[in-house]
């Protein structure tokens, strides 16, 4: 054929392509999509759950209206008008069914029905927004519309603040549509709808005129009569001429503008402020026994006067003893050996290919040498967060996770954990990607209190293990003592103003 | 949650050896402890993994082993200007392993202490009258100032560490000032060797009826 009832949006912009695939995605591909003079999804992603390490709801908006009808133009607009990071875009031209070779056939002499309800898969469609909707990451199927197949690669698409399902039998199911918090009908006349098909598919595709219209009055037709105009009834706002009205679009952009600044908040600013203050340690915690040994090597770390190549030895000794004794809190199976000496022999072992570690990036890096030294072939997954220096909040960056991640236990590794904000962004992330929270192992090699408190509070069964715990976090989210940018002062890329004169 | 064993109790990292007076410290056991013994006494375990296993156990031993070690409070200042009630190691150790197996036991001493100075004894059994007998001993001339880890890995008998002590006295070595750092011994060699020695340090990871007497061949390659 082709021509898939509503095509998915290009959103860079420019001339619409024949196009051979569907194509949901996160608003784009790269973390930053410049939409005509304006950055639409700017780099790193905000916080998406609260100081208490509960989800935000993402708000949903269910797309609807004819083909041709201007939902994407529609949701082109909403995009731009509101302004916000992290919109994920779902079409339902994804969750396409797969052909039988007849049907495939059937399609090639334009005798299959696109806009029929049984063309798509909907349970599929409800699971996705449903997991979307608690913040999950979600792999949304890629359809080949030449094959009438899906293919084996799969688009990963994640939770984000606010998500877009268009499509034209988006309000067809009854558990896709209770997942909407807003339904938006894109009506627009259906001699407009029929002139812009017939300019699209006659002058943008080279298809001919008898074969347009033979499609239109056979399927398009009554398929909106029948199932698309219906749903209209469902519909909280409906949006006559599409793209082109202008009030309408404003008007929806100011509601979810408002529902968003009614789930807003500060993230790390209220993390510190946690009144913890006199509470108990949790018993998540578990801190290496502080022996001679450790307090030695604490002082050659903490004291700014260490040089670089002692703070590297000195740390990466008290790395080795922590990955070691965080080994020792993972599930260990009783087994029994025979030795040489020719008796049996009662001990345990650990699955190591059901471990793997992350690090948080820059610094959980430094962890991952003392990791691989105990452990041989490791998976190693990282997590790029950092601090949006005008916010003061976390950002999510990038993230590489090994296959199956799920199956695993996880050590997450990160060099100091102060008041938590970055340890709970990618324990929260862990969590999207359905790993259980009694598999993770927070690992680092300093903790101030608040923190310890806040991610055991917001995540009471992952482990937290380190080799100190220290009292408070000053101004700049640093811990007191503390071991100041463990980071800067391990790689040396501290600024000549830095604490550390010897460290040039 | 998994039934583990350190919680927040915090039990110390080293117990005493059960009877074998307060001189004998065990390492703490843990799962994670269990298996390099279980790796290491395991007959199929291969080469590469008996030394990437022994190496690791090695480590934790001599870790735990730099704890005997003398060190005074020394007040430090932090990047963040506030100041440390911190520790500091005192000079004047040295590592002495006894050959050969107790070799294997030099590079964890190593990656710990950059620089440290190390002596060796060969004590080898005699043909005739199966007496061990001390063949090579050179050690740091100043050996007897100082505090000595005396490394060897199995403890079967424990003659040959009563030999190997017998040197160090001989080099003017205070017996407290020995700590031995041992793998896997059996109760006849521990008893042996604290009455021989009664303040003599004996740290080691298991006390077993069994010593894996192999481990020397075995990390060496000289089935």
């Amino acid at each position: 054929m082709l021509n898939p009832p509503s095509s998915a949006m290009a959103l860079s912009g420019g001339k619409r392509r024949a196009r051979t695939t569907s194509s949901s995605g996160t608003a784009a591909e790269g973390p930053v999509v410049r939409y005509g003079s304006r950055t639409i999804y700017t780099a790193g992603r905000p916080p998406w759950y609260d100081s208490h390490g509960q989800l935000k709801e993402p708000f949903v908006i269910g797309l609807s209206g004819g083909s041709a009808s201007g939902k994407t133009t529609v949701a082109r607009r909403i995009i731009e008008a509101l302004d916000v990071q992290w919109v994920s875009l779902l079409s339902l031209d994804s969750f396409y069914k797969v052909l039988s070779p007849e049907q495939h056939k059937a399609a090639s002499n334009n005798e299959y029905n696109f806009d029929h309800p049984d063309a798509f898969d909907f349970d599929l469609v409800a699971e996705t927004l449903q997991r979307l909707k608690e913040g999950k990451n979600v792999e949304v199927p890629i359809y080949n519309f030449s094959t009438h197949s899906r293919e084996k690669l799969k688009k990963t698409i994640y939770g984000a603040n606010v998500v877009i399902f268009e499509g034209i039998l988006a309000f067809c199911n009854t558990e896709a549509r209770e997942a909407m918090d807003m339904k938006v009908f894109v009506d627009t006349d259906s001699d407009i709808r029929l002139a812009r098909r017939l300019r699209r598919d006659i002058s943008d595709r080279g298809r001919d005129i008898d074969g347009v219209i033979k499609q239109y009055e056979k399927f398009v037709k009554p398929a909106y009569d029948h199932y698309i105009e219906p749903t209209m009834t469902f519909a909280d706002i409906i949006v006559p001429r599409g793209g082109e009205n202008n009030i309408g679009v404003n008007l929806i952009v100011n509601l979810v503008h408002q529902q968003l600044k009614k789930r807003g908040f500060k993230l790390r600013s209220k993390l510190k402020q946690a009144a913890h203050i006199g509470q108990p340690m949790p018993n998540t915690l578990h801190v290496l026994e502080p022996t001679q040994q450790i307090k030695g090597l604490h002082t050659f770390i903490r004291n700014r006067e260490t040089n670089r190549d002692e703070f590297i030895f000195y740390s990466n000794r008290l790395m080795r003893l922590l990955i070691e004794f965080a080994l020792s809190l993972m599930p260990h199976k009783s087994v029994s050996v025979n030795t040489p000496q020719g008796f049996c022999y009662e001990g345990k072992r650990l699955d190591t290919t059901r471990l793997c570690g992350v690090s948080i990036l820059r610094a959980g890096e430094c962890l991952e040498p003392a990791l691989s030294e105990v452990c041989k072939h490791i998976r190693l997954g990282k997590i790029l967060i950092q601090t949006n220096l005008d916010t003061g909040e976390p950002e999510l960056h990038y993230l590489r996770l090994p296959k199956d991640i799920k199956e695993n236990h996880i050590m997450l590794m990160d060099a100091t954990v102060a008041t938590g904000a970055a340890a709970m962004m990618a324990i929260r992330v862990l969590l999207d990607h359905d790993v259980p929270e009694e598999n993770i192992l927070l690992v680092s090699l300093l903790m101030a209190e608040s923190g310890v408190h806040s991610v055991a509070y917001a995540f009471p069964k992952v482990r937290l293990v380190t080799t100190a715990v220290d009292p408070d976090v000053n101004d700049q989210f640093h811990i007191l003592p503390g071991i100041g940018n463990f980071g800067n002062r391990y790689f040396g890329t501290e600024s000549k103003h830095s604490y550390n004169p010897q460290s040039a | 949650m998994e039934p583990d064993l350190i919680q927040n109790s915090q039990p110390p990292a080293m117990s005493n050896g059960d009877g074998y007076g307060a001189n004998v410290i065990r390492l703490r056991m843990t799962d994670q402890i269990k298996e390099l013994q279980t790796v290491l006494r395991d007959k199929s375990t291969c080469r590469g993994d008996f030394i990437f296993f022994a190496d690791r156990l090695i480590r934790l031993v001599v870790e735990e082993g730099l704890n005997e070690l003398p060190y005074q409070k020394h007040v430090i200042t932090t990047p963040t200007g506030c100041s440390y009630d911190g520790l500091r190691y005192i000079r004047g150790n040295c590592g002495v392993s006894i050959m050969r197996s107790g070799e294997a036991m030099e590079q964890g001493l190593r990656d710990c202490c950059r620089s440290i100075r190390i002596g060796k004894i060969l004590i080898q059994s005699d043909e005739e009258t199966h007496e061990a007998k001390v063949f090579y001993a050179k050690f740091p001339p100043d050996v007897h100032t100082r505090k000595v880890l005396l490394m060897y890995p199995i403890m079967s008998t424990g003659n040959t560490v009563i030999k190997a002590v017998e040197v160090l006295k001989q080099h003017g070595v205070v017996e407290e000032n020995i700590i031995v750092l041992n793998l896997f011994c059996t109760p006849i060699a521990v008893r042996l060797v604290v009455k021989a020695y009664p303040s003599l340090k004996i740290l080691t990871s298991e006390i077993h009826n069994l010593a894996p007497v192999h481990f020397g061949q075995k990390y060496f390659g000289t089935d």
